[in-house]
């Protein structure tokens, strides 16, 4: 069975490196979601999620609701994110993936890079909490109840978000590729 | 909402697309926790108990000087010194002395009276 949040939340409170780990584990992912849905870089996003997973437990005592565990982090690397695109440090000039290449052919990473380009662009024209909802859900795989769990929102409403960020993507890619 | 458009494919921006970076990135998160776990489970030196202690203090301090300096305030200046009244009593002891006897009890309500300026 798989340990609670809460029951690692505490074990992380006595210094139990493991526990950490299996948040992290947990977790890692869809922080990197939640930071992409607000940066729309994924350089940032790993940023923001890295920081903003540290600095949650730093401040482990701090959460008041360790059943909440999830919901708690990601906010903390919503707003880490937030703060990064305050600051942001000029990486447009940078494409996506220097440097990191699939392990394809140039022209399959080529084609790879401008596949990402599209849909970080297209997901910029969602509002972010769609892009959130978006991401966690096709990306994630997290289902509507997880996500409203950790969102804090009516499942009713993450169906909505879910409904209207796919078919506002599909609109958008689908324009470009006529263009 | 029964029928919702299908999913877009969204696999291009999965980050274990490229392992190697993701898996590093885990790993320095994992580091980077274990320092701060390391760090909690350090017991505090002198100086941070000293800290600990001297916090709190302070601020009762702080605290206390803030009270006794609003009391100080609400009940006005000290009374001022009296030193025409002890020259009295001090000259009416000099001439009992050199009279040879104590001063009556008289004297000194005079002296005192003097004081009040009655």
């Amino acid at each position: 069975m798989e340990d609670s949040d809460a029951s690692l939340v505490a074990r992380v409170r006595r210094g139990e490196g493991p526990a950490a780990d299996r948040l992290l584990e947990r977790y890692f992912r869809p922080c990197r979601a939640v930071a992409l849905a607000v940066t729309g870089s994924e350089d940032d996003a790993d940023d923001a999620c890295q920081e903003g997973f540290v600095a949650a437990m730093e401040r482990i005592d701090s959460c008041r609701h360790p059943e909440r565990f999830g919901g708690w982090l990601l906010q903390i690397v919503r707003n880490r994110a937030r703060n990064l695109v305050r600051h942001r440090r000029v990486r447009e000039a940078a494409p996506l993936d220097a440097g990191a290449s699939d392990g394809r052919s140039p022209a399959a990473d080529l084609e790879q890079a401008e596949l990402r380009r599209r849909l970080l662009a297209a997901l910029a024209e969602l509002p972010e909490v769609q892009r959130e909802v978006v991401l966690l859900h096709d990306l994630e795989d997290w289902k509507h109840h997880e996500i409203a769990k950790q969102l804090e929102l009516p499942a009713g409403t993450v169906r909505s978000h879910l409904h209207h960020a796919r078919r506002r993507l599909r609109l958008i890619l689908g324009r470009e590729e006529e263009a | 909402m029964t029928n919702d458009p299908e999913s877009v494919d969204l696999s291009a921006l999965d980050p274990a697309r490229r392992p190697e970076l993701w898996a590093g990135r885990m790993e320095a998160t994992r580091r980077a926790v274990a320092a701060v776990l390391l760090e909690r489970s350090r017991p505090p030196g002198p100086l941070e108990v000293l800290a600990d202690w001297a916090r709190p203090i302070l601020a009762a301090a702080a605290v206390l000087l803030l009270l006794l300096g609003a009391t100080a305030a609400l009940l006005g200046p000290p009374a001022a010194p009296r030193p025409s009244e002890a020259r009295r009593l001090a000259l009416l002891s000099e001439s009992a002395v050199i009279a040879g006897r104590a001063a009556t009890g008289a004297e000194v309500r005079t002296a005192l009276r003097r004081r009040a300026g009655t």
